[in-house]
């Protein structure tokens, strides 16, 4: 890879050995992955969380050299000019009097987020970051975690960023780099996989089904949606997670929506494949069934936001809700950032979800904490396969209404 | 004594290290998939659900999903718990990631279909620098 002077005498340790580490990060990662050189980036979206392994037999060393690295990343600071919010941790930081919430774990995440904020991160915990003000332009460069906002960034906004891990996302923040490879170039933002889609797409889970879908096929490829119609932005977020749940995908067309795709033939660089995968309202119908193997109908969790909800979502929630109470032993939790939950509440919809027994969890989210749960309902199929192996709970994912209906009764209702 | 078979194949992320196949036609997400303090795969219905990956050469299609993948192999390799080795299909960019930072070697481009001929068990040399790995079937 070509580096400029400056790039080289960072490698060489001239602005000390923790930016020397990051700037070989960066350039071994874009030698394996191709890149010619470094470009600038000046917007990233970095994880920044004290891991939750302590109270399930992690070792103090472990814990320790971890947090270290992270604690040496916020001693520096971030790039000139570059916008760095920061990912979801594994707590709360609100005081959330449950067992997953250590209270050791909150006070070292609390520390490492002050220290992230004098580094120059924005510290807004979340996983949905262009919900809460940080919506590159298009083109613009970034160097996000996350996958479902990787996803979003990409194919919604048109900005341009390969997945990120923590490492790589930290080094870009502090350096306002990052190898030039995959999405960031055009050519590989070719769509490979065409999707013909028929079934009536009428909620946002219908929109993570069509993605859960498409990701198992797409693998590490770029799904292209024909047919589908129009999105919401919560529609989006929810296809955008879904893709990245069940495949390793970057980024995805909707055609006529993202803006490099206004047709087919664009989607495809004019290289339209003549053969199409079919998504039908049977298939639809498979989809929903492959995350709803339950042995029972009782609920214990009703799960909402993920990713992290939007303000018209927790606005949709607090209407849904309203009048109602959830059940007793129910647990409805809407996820959200922080900065959103601030809205909800100067807005009076943390209300109506409380005054009904729910809560809205910031900065986090249930599987992130390990929420101990039998049976779990969800509006997200991201959620939904995750929440199986890291909560070892039974799922449902059904659209947001049937979530509310099962949180007041109990159990699981239907999905009319 | 068994004979061993050599494969060629692009070294991603050099180094060598040698250990027992893990060996699934399959995708895996470290984050929400692997549990870093067990080393095992705990998604469910996954061909390698509850397999440990500890001291595994990890033979699978590529990872996929979550940009947890880097940390949760950084973890579990301070716990002890991580594969020594990648062989993958496809280089998915977050697996590379987490083996340059962990260092652990990364191969791809075999010149044979790995799953045809890696079993789980097998004894695997694999050599990121020069390209290539032995195999040596287990005693049946």
């Amino acid at each position: 890879m070509q580096l400029t002077g400056d790039q080289r005498a960072i490698l060489n340790g001239e602005r000390g050995p923790y930016l020397a580490t990051c700037m070989r990060w960066l350039v071994e990662w874009g030698e394996v992955m191709g890149a010619r050189r470094l470009v600038r980036c000046d917007n990233t979206h970095a994880l920044l969380p004290v891991p939750n392994l302590m109270a399930r037999g992690a070792s103090r060393q472990t814990i320790d050299t971890y947090i270290g690295g992270l604690r040496e990343a916020c001693s520096h600071h971030t790039a000139p000019g570059c916008y760095c919010t920061v990912h979801t941790a594994f707590v709360t930081l609100d005081d959330l009097r449950v067992p997953e919430n250590d209270p050791e774990q909150v006070r070292l995440q609390r520390e490492l987020s002050d220290m992230a904020a004098a580094a120059g991160f924005i510290p807004t915990f979340t996983c949905a970051p262009y919900l809460v003000g940080n919506v590159p332009l298009r083109g613009e460069i970034c160097a996000w975690t996350e996958s479902s906002a990787v996803v979003y960034a990409n194919s919604i906004l048109g900005a341009r960023t390969t997945r990120h891990g923590n490492e790589s996302a930290i080094a870009a923040s502090l350096l306002g780099l990052v190898p030039e490879f995959g999405v960031l170039l055009d050519e590989n933002r070719k769509g490979t996989l065409r999707i013909e889609v028929s079934a009536a797409l009428t909620c946002p889970t219908d929109w993570g089904a069509l993605g859960y879908f498409a990701g198992r096929l797409a693998g590490l490829g770029i799904p292209v949606f024909n047919g589908a119609g129009r999105p919401s932005q919560d529609d989006a977020k929810q296809l955008c997670a879904a893709l990245a749940t069940s495949g390793g995908v970057t980024m995805c067309h909707v055609v006529g929506v993202t803006p490099e795709a206004p047709t087919l033939a664009a989607a495809f660089q004019d290289d339209v494949p003549g053969e199409f995968v079919p998504f039908t309202a049977d298939t639809l119908r498979d989809t929903y069934a492959s995350l709803r193997k339950h042995t029972g109908d009782e609920v214990d969790s009703v799960i909402l936001g993920c990713p992290h909800a939007s303000i018209r979502e927790i606005a949709e929630i607090a209407a849904l809700i309203k009048g109602k109470r959830v059940a007793p032993g129910v647990r409805l939790w809407v996820d959200t950032a922080r900065a959103t939950k601030g809205g909800a509440d100067a807005m009076g919809y943390t209300a109506a979800i409380e005054e009904a027994g729910g809560r809205i969890l910031c900065d986090t989210c249930p599987t992130n904490l390990r929420i101990a749960a039998r049976r779990i309902v969800t509006h997200g199929f991201k959620q939904a396969h995750y929440a199986r192996g890291m909560v070892g709970a039974e799922v449902i994912v059904a659209r947001t209404e049937a979530c509310i209906r099962a949180a007041v009764a109990g159990r699981w209702t239907g999905d009319e | 004594m068994t004979s061993s078979l050599l494969i060629r194949g692009r070294g991603v992320v050099k180094g060598r290290a040698e250990g027992e196949a893990l060996v699934a036609d399959a995708t895996l997400s470290f984050w929400g998939e692997v549990d870093p303090i067990t080393g095992t795969v705990i998604a469910a219905g996954h061909p390698l659900e509850g397999e440990s990956l500890r001291g595994k050469v990890l033979v699978i299609r590529s990872t996929k999903g979550s940009s947890g993948t880097p940390m949760i192999l950084n973890l579990a390799r301070l716990e002890g718990n991580a594969p020594v080795a990648f062989v993958n299909l496809e280089v998915d960019s977050l697996a590379a990631l987490g083996c340059i930072v962990n260092g652990i070697p990364m191969i791809t481009g075999l010149e044979q279909d790995p799953f045809a001929v890696i079993r789980t068990g097998d004894r695997v040399e694999v050599d990121a620098d020069l390209g290539f790995l032995r195999v040596t079937p287990r005693v049946a």
